[in-house]
């Protein structure tokens, strides 16, 4: 790990201390716990439940190395964000130079706006449980998701956005509601076991894909940048990102542990989360249905409005536009496009009849494959770096763990791209 | 260089990565960086880096023989390893200022660096521009030659091709340089007459190092004045960044009440210490205003008012306003009070200069529409301005006793943010 900051021999000792240290990580607390949760977003939810209910708990161990992966990645950005003072955008800019940086922010756009197409539909097809149609509920999600964040400035969005990720709590309560047996899951989760069909190897990579987001890393360090984390403070920011990330699996488990105790038990096939959730209503109950289709709609309504936004500061930073919702329409002009543009055209898309959704999540899959490996590669690069970061550089322990985590990430992505491209040219 | 050139500009990015050559003709290496020194508005660039393999070399730029194509060297050119230590008053272009941040004094706001512009004369090398705009982007990746072709092709006087985006360089400001060293002096001279809400935007909008090296290299009063303007989070982060003496020097050139606010969000400790550093009158203002909570009018209140007697007379008034006009902030009205302190009435800026100069102020003042006591809230504040329209809100105690105002600026800004 990397060097600790040294602790004032005094603090600790006395309750006050102890009161003292709590009142400083409720200030810090936030980004972390928030990028996390955002991480289980549609596109999550539907990767998981598709897990639980066509392998049962056979991928439920998967979930322990994969949160230990997210930690070391998401520790290494809110680090670089809290000790530089600056976003990854900003870094891989002045580091790395212009067409680095072009090729980066078009390949995000094109994932963001691929991965907000899947919040929208997830917005649609959750609502679509409680009979709202899809004309009423997708616009009415891009309106408010655009007042969210044009009328309310950072602190309240921050608050809003905390009170939604402790909604997830739907999900371990849905899970409760499936009644499991507890103790194979248990013994599922520590119990590391491989099968080498082409099927369950595509959702092992799936879920490794989809927990590790290339724009997590980018949200992530600018929110910390955003909330001024002193170094000092820094070891409240990595509890923060500890928490965040084993909240977030905790709430993957719980999803996966839903469909494997009902679905998969029954043998019931689904393709998508929401006929997950409704596949659910027969065996756990109506509320457990509710529940989960809730989840859904918090889950993509969250990532919504989060992936846009952050996709237009980034761009707008890296290329040194004025970007800011204090801006005029006139000042900010690209960030404003950029930001609409997204909303938009994610919003439209699912209102097009028949469209191919299922090929567009795909496509939003391959594109966050190829662009992972070069933000993990630039982020080792960068943390690396005795110039920006001093002696909050990684230890060559952590490098070890880190360098392993990114091979195999890389990996993994490259099959995940290397089928999903073969998929979106076969049919 | 030749030094008959006709004098013409070039850019950077034509620059960087070009063949540095020997004498005969061998490849050293490429070319990595130039490096200028600070002091002349347009500064020439001194010394030329390049790279061979993973080794650096310098050069002084003196030993640039031609550069057509290839940078060739003269014969007696001996290539030098870099400093270890950043030398002061050195910039390196493109380490320090090609894609990073820097302040437009001029526009008063932040750009990022994409390109830059050099005059070569007398076979100088010197920084006129910094390009900033959509063309420099579109140079640096290399594309120019396409999309000025399809531009010019589809709109053949657009904005892209006509105008350039170019800052003189006397008018950039770097941040990212080592903190202190390098600085412009034009750019310097320009930021301390921005106006203080731009220069608070600009500091709030950047990172935490560059705001500390910008806040660094204000003077006092300019200091003072853009952090009466900042969010109070990063003016309690920027004071704790100067030393104690230059941050009390700052809180004393602030208003009272914008002074207490900035104090408050610090720790107990560092508020202390802070109120000693400071000259008593200033500190024991500052002091009592903390007493208050930030949203309540005594919280909002600035002690800087001007008080008389009911005596005197129009004349002395505005001789008041004249003498303290330095330290007073705003001045729409003259309170009247007795010798108690007990307040009795107002004279508005419009009644004194409309009145006969031997008038006295009790005969003129008229009846104070509304008064606040210092526990009251932001909204009976903000109420008692809107109904009488007052431009300050007159703050008093238990006994009728003045103690002080609340402006409507100060008003406006608490009821903006907790929109």
């Amino acid at each position: 790990m990397p060097a600790e900051a040294a602790a004032t021999p005094a603090e600790g000792r006395s309750v006050r201390g102890l009161w003292q240290r709590t009142l400083v990580f409720l200030a810090v607390v936030g980004p972390g716990l928030i990028t996390a949760s955002v991480d289980n977003d549609a596109g999550g939810i539907t990767t998981y439940s598709l897990a639980g209910s066509q392998f049962g708990p056979r991928l439920l161990w998967t979930l322990v190395p994969i949160t230990v992966a997210l930690i070391v990645v998401q520790e290494m950005s809110a680090r670089m964000g809290v000790v530089t003072g600056k976003g990854l955008a900003d870094l891989i800019r002045e580091n790395f130079g212009v067409k680095v940086t072009f090729w980066i922010s078009l390949a995000l756009i094109v994932a963001n706006l691929a991965n907000t197409i899947a919040e929208f539909s997830g917005v649609a097809a959750s609502l679509g449980i409680f009979s709202v149609p899809a004309w009423i509920s997708v616009p009415a999600t891009a309106v408010a998701v655009w007042f969210l964040v044009l009328k309310g400035n950072h602190r309240q969005v921050e608050k809003v956005f905390l009170v939604a990720s402790l909604l997830y709590v739907a999900y371990p309560i849905s899970a409760a509601l499936a009644r499991p047996d507890w103790k194979t899951f248990a013994l599922a989760t520590v119990t590391p076991h491989f099968e080498a069909s082409t099927a369950y190897v595509a959702m092992l990579v799936g879920l490794v894909g989809t927990t590790i987001a290339p724009w997590m890393q980018f949200y992530l360090q600018s929110a910390v940048v955003e909330k001024g984390i002193k170094v000092e403070h820094y070891r409240y920011s990595r509890l923060d990102v500890i928490v965040g990330c084993i909240v977030t699996d905790l709430v993957a488990f719980s999803i996966v542990m839903a469909c494997a105790a009902t679905l998969f038990k029954a043998g019931v096939k689904v393709e998508t989360a929401d006929q997950a959730a409704m596949a659910l209503a027969p065996l756990a109950g109506r509320y457990a249905s509710w529940l989960f289709a809730f989840g859904l709609f918090n889950a993509s309504f969250f990532a919504a409005a989060i992936l846009p936004l952050a996709t237009a500061y980034y761009v707008c930073e890296a290329f040194g536009w004025e970007s800011g919702i204090d801006k005029k329409w006139g000042e900010a002009k690209q960030f404003y496009w950029l930001y609409a543009g997204i909303i938009a055209v994610g919003a439209a898309v699912v209102l097009v009849p028949n469209l191919p959704l299922l090929k567009i999540m795909l496509l939003s899959q391959v594109v966050n494959g190829v662009l992972l490996p070069f933000i993990l590669v630039f982020m080792l690069l960068l943390i690396n770096k005795e110039k920006l970061m001093g002696s909050w550089r990684n230890g060559p322990w952590f490098n070890a763990i880190a360098w392993t985590t990114t091979v195999v990430m890389i990996g993994l992505t490259a099959y995940l791209v290397a089928t999903g491209a073969r998929d979106l040219l076969a049919g | 260089m030749p030094e008959n050139e006709n004098p013409h500009f070039l850019f950077f990015s034509s620059l960087l990565g070009k063949k540095v050559v020997g004498a005969d003709g061998a490849e050293l290496g490429r070319l990595a960086d130039l490096v200028i020194a600070t002091g002349e508005p347009y500064p020439p660039v001194e010394t030329l880096v390049f790279k061979a393999r993973k080794q650096t070399w310098e050069l002084p730029w003196s030993a640039v023989a031609e550069m057509n194509g290839t940078v060739r060297l003269k014969p007696d050119a001996r290539p030098a390893p870099p400093p270890a230590a950043p030398v002061s008053d050195r910039i390196r272009l493109s380490e320090e200022i090609l894609d990073r941040q820097i302040v437009d004094v001029g526009g008063a706001k932040l750009v990022r660096v994409n390109d830059l512009h050099f005059l070569v004369v007398k076979g100088a090398l010197r920084v006129a521009h910094v390009d900033v705009g959509f063309r420099g982007l579109v140079r640096r990746l290399g594309w120019q030659r396409v999309v000025d072709g399809a531009v010019s092709l589809l709109r053949p006087g657009a904005d892209y091709l006509v105008k350039e985006t170019f800052l003189s360089w006397k008018l950039v400001q770097p941040i990212e340089s080592a903190p202190g060293r390098v600085r412009i002096e034009v750019a310097q001279r320009v930021l301390a007459t921005l106006h203080p809400a731009d220069l608070a935007e600009i500091m709030e909008e950047l990172d935490r190092h560059q705001r500390e090296v910008l806040f660094r290299r204000l003077d006092v009063e300019t200091a003072a004045e853009a952090l009466e303007e900042t969010s109070p989070e990063v003016v309690t982060e920027l004071l704790e960044t100067v030393p104690p003496e230059k941050a009390a020097d700052i809180l004393e050139e602030m208003a009272p009440d914008e002074a207490a606010d900035a104090l408050a969000d610090l720790p107990h400790e560092q508020q202390q210490e802070l109120l000693h550093a400071m000259e008593k009158p200033e500190a024991r203002e500052v002091e009592e205003l903390l007493e208050y909570p930030a949203r309540s009018a005594g919280g909002l209140m600035t002690p800087d008012l001007v008080e008389l007697r009911p005596e005197a007379t129009v004349a002395d008034a505005l001789a008041e306003i004249r003498r303290r006009a330095e330290e007073l902030p705003m001045v729409y009205e003259v309170f009247v009070s007795d010798p108690g302190g007990a307040l009795k009435g107002l004279c508005t800026l419009k009644d004194l200069v409309a009145a006969d100069p031997a008038v006295l102020l009790g005969k003129l003042m008229r009846e104070t529409p509304a008064t606040v006591l210092a526990d009251a809230g932001l909204k009976e504040v903000a109420r008692a301005a809107t109904k009488y329209n007052l431009l300050s809100v007159p703050v008093v105690d238990a006994a009728g006793a003045l103690m002080g105002m609340v402006t409507v600026d100060d008003i406006l800004a608490e009821v903006v943010d907790a929109r």
